[in-house]
């Protein structure tokens, strides 16, 4: 085993926590800026120690902020909540739909499947308010415009070419053997699909679904296009407090706060399956 | 509402008692001051349904609005169901952050979407939705006696205001020219002129500036002075939003404009004259020695939130924006004071550029008779009295508003000088543009020339040579020049 000096060890010590507290400051600045008010953030020059107080967080749950113009109604808990929908489910359908898509892809070669596949991946290279334009028409005339389901389906252009060519990565490293010997066993194509290359590959669908939500927690044009203010998510929702009467500062770090502690604690969670995820082809035979 | 609180109301309405009286009485009924606001808006709006005009001709009829997070849009919403109770109409409207409003409403625009009947809108963009055909003339319902009440009174709007917000359509034609199209209804505006900190100034002793080289040099004084962080806030990034506010007040004071019309309705650029690189170089010299250090970044709420927290000492930029970083937990609020301000120490008074807050009909709506009807109640008198007396619909763009007297009081209690500048500059305010359909590039170009000049990457006289050369080049380019 390499022997490290005591003088190596306080100097690695020492570059981790800089590295950390370079990485991590921004965000302790903004979780710190959450418990302030606007005249606190401004002071000259900025002040270290300050009363906590929970008034942004107050302001958010409940919707009604007090700014430099008088009182501001916010939306923010329904724009959270339109989020967290918004993703779930189009993370859901991009599963269901891309995962066997993924499979086919990486098992079984037909005329055409690279084509498909590449197609299926320039969704991702439109820009967006070249595409949004002319769906905004179609959707009004299809009814589908200003609806949950025709924003999921919109997504479908950020989900689905993430998880297809991701989830196809894995599939493509389990090794075929292991399924032919299951169907030699008398087992069907789709139990084989089932009970052996959907787990083998569970850690890399977990990864893909994960930063699927991610992508789908930021984005931002597809709902303000082609929803009302009631069906927009965090994204557009924060903005809010940029108003004509002043920046409320506090506000937005509270809004920041809780927006990203969904995708943080998810991230949390995920993270097993993601290292998991990472490191299955380094055992590829 | 109760018959006791109500018969006091028509009591005061009808000039049997006096303001004073009315909010005592009110008081003791336990109505608070603004539920007193809604009230008394409330018996006004029973009286315009009495003059004879059929307000409930499209009862039933559901209109949809598009709004931007404004003080303007709380105030209609906070007195909306005075005017559903007046027409029996239903109104929906969505409400979106001014960062995305443009964008969500150039979307439904040119989408053709029918699902928004009338929005807020800025006059400058109207240059661009009006010869596109997405919105509508509103001169045929103004002028059509059948569709608007007796007592709407357009006359009654500040007449550079009106003016501003209608055009012919032809590239460089005279704003509110007699072929001119009502693409807007002015709603609230923004003069640009000096908000300044009272405080700091009588700590330093400083006197209040009355033309650009007394600006540079008050500027210099409550920077070096220690007063303040810097002494001047003006906009600075690189946007069309940078020359609209105090550059361009200042620099019509001298008689400069953007683009000059020829005979035959050809622009070119007009921005490299004498007179123009002399302002030219006292707005930049200003910013070097006086203004922010990250001036380049600057937009409205930069520039506000610097006034309010004490960081700038003044600013050249819109009245309202001084006027809402008097108030809320600024460090600053109630140090601030309002002062007129001309450029030219030549002028006879100040040329404010505006900036105009409007009213919209989208031509793709399907219900354009009722839309009106909301159109015109939202830009009458009597919403524009509670707006601005009760709700910080500021500022109004009807005369009557400005002639009446507890607004002014209002205004003079809390607001030192605002009355006074706005008295002094609203005769020469107005869009100082030449209108035409490249509005947007050519002060975007314009903007991002400034930022050289203060970086000292180009000289004053050479940049504005490169900016007129490139100016004409795109006009032609576009068949304009």
């Amino acid at each position: 085993m390499e022997q490290v000096s005591t003088l190596e060890r306080i100097l690695r010590g020492i570059a981790i926590s800089f590295v950390i507290i370079f990485f991590m400051f921004p965000i302790l600045w903004i979780f710190l800026m959450s418990f302030q008010t606007n005249e606190t953030i401004l002071q000259v020059p900025p002040q270290l120690f300050f009363e906590p107080t929970i008034v942004n967080y107050e302001g958010l749950i409940t919707g009604q902020l007090e700014t430099a113009a008088g009182s501001l109604k916010i939306e923010f808990m329904g724009n959270l909540f339109n989020s967290l929908f918004l993703s779930t489910a189009a993370v859901i359908v991009g599963l269901i739909l891309g995962v066997p898509a993924a499979y086919a892809f990486a098992r079984l070669k037909f005329k055409g499947s690279e084509d498909i596949a590449f197609t299926l991946l320039s969704f991702r290279f439109a820009p967006p308010l070249l595409v949004l334009l002319p769906l905004t028409i179609y959707f009004q005339k299809i009814g589908l415009a200003d609806t949950y389901v025709g924003l999921i389906w919109v997504y479908q252009l950020i989900v689905l070419p993430l998880i297809l060519w991701i989830v196809r990565g894995y599939f493509e490293d389990i090794p075929a053997d292991i399924e032919y010997a299951y169907r030699i066993a008398g087992h069907g194509f789709w139990s084989t699909f089932r009970k052996i290359a959907l787990p083998l590959a569970g850690p890399g669908i977990a990864a893909a679904g994960l930063l699927a939500f991610i992508f789908s927690w930021n984005n931002f044009i597809f709902a303000l296009v082609l929803a009302s203010a009631d069906k927009q998510p965090v994204t557009v929702g924060a903005l809010a407090f940029i108003t004509a009467s002043g920046i409320n500062y506090g506000q937005i770090a509270a809004g920041i706060v809780l927006s990203i502690a969904p995708t943080f604690a998810l991230a949390m969670y995920a993270q097993r399956y993601l290292v998991e995820g990472l490191s299955l082809g380094a055992v590829k035979g | 509402m109760h018959e006791k609180e109500k018969n006091l109301i028509k009591t005061y309405v009808d000039g049997g008692i006096d303001r004073r009286t009315l909010i005592r009485g009110l008081g003791v009924m336990g109505v608070t001051a603004a539920t007193a606001g809604v009230l008394l808006n409330s018996v006004a709006t029973e009286a315009l349904a009495q003059n004879g005009f059929d307000w409930q001709k499209h009862k039933g009829t559901k209109i949809k609005l598009l709004l931007n997070k404004h003080p303007y849009a709380d105030a209609m919403i906070a007195n909306l169901e005075n005017f559903k109770k007046l027409t029996g109409m239903e109104v929906e409207y969505d409400v979106f952050p001014e960062d995305v409003y443009f964008d969500k409403v150039t979307a439904a625009l040119s989408s053709g979407s029918s699902e928004y009947d009338a929005f807020m809108t800025g006059a400058y963009m109207t240059w661009t939705y009006g010869p596109a055909g997405w919105i509508d003339d509103l001169n045929e319902y103004i002028n059509d006696s059948a569709k608007t009440n007796p007592d709407y009174n357009w006359e009654d709007m500040l007449e550079g205001v009106r003016n501003s917000c209608a055009w012919n359509g032809q590239p460089g034609g005279e704003l509110g020219s007699a072929d001119a199209k009502q693409w807007c209804i002015p709603w609230g505006y923004e003069q640009n002129n000096l908000s300044y900190n009272a405080r700091m100034f009588k700590a330093g002793g400083l006197t209040v500036p009355t033309n650009i080289d007394e600006l540079a040099a008050t500027a210099a004084q409550a920077k070096t002075d220690g007063l303040a962080s810097y002494g001047i806030g003006v906009r600075g990034s690189r946007s069309w939003a940078t020359i609209h506010p105090g550059f361009l007040s200042g620099y019509a004071n001298f008689g400069q404009k953007d683009l000059n019309v020829s005979a035959d309705g050809k622009l070119s650029a007009a921005m490299n004259t004498d007179v123009s690189r002399d302002f030219h170089a006292k707005w930049v010299g200003m910013i070097q020695d006086s203004g922010a250090p990250d001036w380049s970044t600057h937009t409205w709420y930069q520039v506000g939130t610097d006034l309010g927290a004490g960081k700038s000492a003044m600013i050249f930029d819109a009245d309202i924006l001084g006027y809402f970083m008097n108030g809320g937990d600024n460090a600053e609020a109630g140090n601030l004071a309002y002062s007129p301000f001309a450029a030219n120490p030549d002028a006879s008074a100040p040329t404010p550029n505006i900036w105009i807050w409007s009213l919209a009909m989208a031509s793709a709506g399907k219900q354009k008779d009722a839309t009106w009807y909301f159109l015109q109640w939202a830009s009458g008198p009597e919403h524009a009295v509670f707006g601005a007396t009760q709700m910080d619909f500021v500022n109004p763009v009807r005369k009557s508003v400005w002639a009446n007297t507890d607004f002014r009081a209002r205004l003079e209690k809390s607001y030192p000088g605002y009355v006074e500048m706005h008295d002094v500059s609203a005769p020469g305010a107005k869009i100082h543009f030449t209108p035409q359909p490249l509005f947007f590039d050519l002060t975007t170009e314009w903007a991002a020339t400034l930022q050289k000049m203060v970086a000292n990457e180009l000289p004053v006289d050479e940049g504005l040579d490169q900016l007129a050369q490139s100016v004409d080049k795109q006009l032609k380019e576009a068949g304009l020049g």
